[in-house]
């Protein structure tokens, strides 16, 4: 089973936040109003965070896009009571957003602040693209994931999922025999948006795929390692 | 030593009054609820940097007195302290009527609460490793077991009551442990890590639930003419300063190990950070040091009104001890990357007073007070009226027995 992994290399992060766009648009998020922003309450899946060390003139300020860690051993799967917070067998951290009672507990558990709850109910309703197909041709009956929760409704937590309904989709035309290959013709929004291909998606289990030759060949940090969350999104250092 | 006990008769203005404008303000809560249904969390002062309000406040709160209440009815019914059984069935009744508002706070601060029977789906629909699923069996279980106790304490059948007392009494502990457990195990909330946190909750469960019940009994014998024994008020007093002592113990030994330790920068955020008024002031001030003065004070531990006072003021300031929990906790920002995280995502968290919000805070409050006081009227929760009963206890658990009870009031 492959374990889908991403690489971020924060030398060639330029901090443009197409990434951050990018999922917004794929994943339907709602933008949020200037209000809904200063309170924080909008939506993220994902964003950008500028980190700051010393002070002027001897300041370094860091980009570090952050989606979701997608943990090997999330924090957040423990503490969700109705099951609606799981882990595929390829890694991903999902949410069913059918099952979520919205008790926010996982945001609360989150060490990377990558979870957002629905606060109210949004004009964009749906969580995919309209101009797809609803169901990506999976199979919804033994399918459990966000779909087939047909709208997005206020009251429960929503969070950035690799986009596997790419992935899926990918590993259905290699069933069908297509020749491509998942990190390479088959990529999260974000990734495929990124301009200065910084970030790299791929199987972290394959050691000719893409992110683990990246790994091999240079230094990597993975944020907040002190929590034992061992996260599948690494940063090369600048 | 044979108790006897009655209800109210609850047909004078002032219980009418009491019980209407209790019912407006509940009705009022209820349509803030239904506001924030309709509407979404938009409406609360929550947001994804401090995601529970004052529902899950209120919530802990609640089980807090509630557990504590139980576990000082034990003193009549497990250990036979007979001088406590005037207030011991009352203490039985406010906890269930505390847990059930407890209950009541949880499911209005889902984001679904129509799905809130998913929380009762043991083993099933839940996951069990989760702190909130542990605690729906707690909960559940909790109301069940204080109901059956109560109901064997209104049969007069002592032979039954003290071994379910003694089931009520160590499930009441463990439901509060379970509560302060749900805070204690998040290892990400460093304001929250703590395994003191479930003994902690124990502590100031009984605290609160003491003075409440101090409270709640000199106003109720009080207010319906019945005589009150001050030697009870006494000797809860030096009950309710030893309990306070130990919540300080608790307390200090969480915030000292916090700040020993060099990563100390949530502890004093906590302590000197926004919201450490809350801290300092409601939790340590009127929470601990003010009651705790009163009660050791020569002159003012002999007067029933500075007991009272003392009692009011730990039951608030067990409030903001909870506030001063959850708030903080969760408004320290998360240090994603070494440094400082700039801009929105490095920024405190603030949590506005929203009108709804507040309006169903004290809505839940006013129902619980309605249930209370229709509890007085309906069930023979209080001694009689006159020091010397002249009747054999209404042979009970038909709680609508109060028609042929000789007035109270």
């Amino acid at each position: 089973m492959a374990k889908w992994g991403m690489v971020i290399d924060l030398d060639k992060c330029t901090g443009c936040q197409a990434c951050t766009i990018a999922c917004k648009s794929e994943n339907n998020v709602p933008f949020g109003s200037p209000e809904e922003q200063e309170r924080r309450i909008d939506l993220f899946w994902h964003k950008v965070i500028a980190v700051s060390n010393g002070e002027y003139p001897g300041v370094n300020v860091e980009l570090i896009p952050m989606p979701c860690m997608q943990c090997d051993h999330p924090s957040c799967v423990p503490v969700c009571p109705a099951k609606a917070t799981y882990q595929r067998e390829d890694g991903i951290v999902m949410q069913n957003f059918r099952r979520c009672i919205g008790c926010k507990y996982c945001i609360v558990a989150c060490p990377y602040g990558a979870r957002s709850f629905n606060y109210q109910e949004q004009e964009d309703r749906e969580y995919l693209r309209p101009d797809l197909p609803r169901d990506f041709g999976l199979d919804t009956k033994s399918y459990i994931g966000p779909w087939p929760f047909p709208h997005r409704t206020h009251g429960v937590v929503e969070k950035c999922t690799f986009c596997f309904h790419r992935i899926d989709q990918g590993l259905k035309r290699i069933e069908a025999g297509e020749d491509i290959k998942i990190g390479v013709d088959v990529v999260p929004a974000c990734v495929e948006a990124c301009p200065s291909g910084a970030r790299v998606f791929g199987d972290l289990d394959d050691p000719t795929s893409n992110v683990s030759q990246l790994l091999a060949s240079r230094d990597f940090i993975r944020l907040r390692p002190e929590f034992g969350t061992e996260p599948k999104v690494f940063y090369l250092p600048q | 030593m044979e108790a006897t006990y009655t209800s109210i008769e609850g047909k004078s203005r002032q219980y009418y009054l009491a019980l209407g404008v209790l019912g407006a303000i509940a009705v009022a809560g209820l349509a803030s609820f239904a506001v924030s249904y309709l509407q979404g969390h938009q409406v609360f002062g929550s947001s994804n940097v401090i995601p529970w309000g004052l529902p899950i406040v209120i919530a802990i709160y609640l089980i807090g007195l509630s557990a504590g209440s139980l576990i000082l009815s034990s003193l009549t019914y497990v250990f036979g302290q007979e001088k406590y059984k005037p207030i011991a069935r009352v203490a039985v009744f406010l906890a269930i009527v505390l847990i059930f508002g407890a209950m009541v706070a949880i499911a209005v601060d889902l984001g679904r609460p129509e799905k809130a029977w998913r929380l009762f789906m043991f083993f099933y629909l839940n996951n069990m490793t989760s702190m909130f699923a542990l605690n729906g069996i707690l909960y559940g279980g909790y109301f069940v077991i204080s109901l059956t106790y109560l109901g064997t304490i209104l049969a007069n059948k002592p032979k039954l009551t003290r071994p379910i007392g003694i089931f009520a009494v160590c499930w009441a502990a463990l439901v509060h442990m379970g509560t302060g457990a749900i805070f204690g195990f998040i290892a990400t909330r460093e304001i929250f890590f703590s395994p003191v946190k479930p003994f902690e909750f124990l502590a100031a469960a009984m605290v609160s639930g003491l003075a409440l019940l101090i409270i709640a009994v000199y106003a109720t014998l009080r207010l319906n003419g019945r005589s009150v024994s001050y030697e009870i008020i006494y000797s809860l007093r030096r009950l309710l300063a030893m309990l306070i002592v130990l919540l300080l113990l608790l307390v200090t030994v969480d915030k000292l190990t916090h700040i020993y330790s060099p990563s100390r920068d949530a502890a004093m955020f906590l302590l000197t950070g926004r919201y450490s008024s809350l801290f300092w002031s409601g939790q340590i001030g009127l929470g601990y040091i003010i009651p705790l003065i009163i009660l050791v004070h020569p002159r003012t531990s002999k007067s029933i009104t500075w007991i009272l006072v003392a009692a009011a003021s730990v039951v608030v300031g067990i409030f903001f001890e909870r506030l001063a929990l959850v708030l903080p906790g969760l408004a320290y920002p998360l240090h994603y990357y070494p440094g400082h995280v700039e801009g929105v995502w490095g920024q405190v968290g603030s949590f506005p007073i929203m009108p709804v919000e507040v309006v169903l805070s004290v809505g839940m409050f006013a129902f619980l007070g309605v249930l209370y006081f229709l509890g007085l009227k309906f069930m023979d929760l209080l001694p009689p009226p006159e020091p010397k009963p002249t009747r054999e206890p209404q042979p009970a658990g038909e709680p609508a027995a109060n028609e042929a009870v000789p007035s109270g009031e």
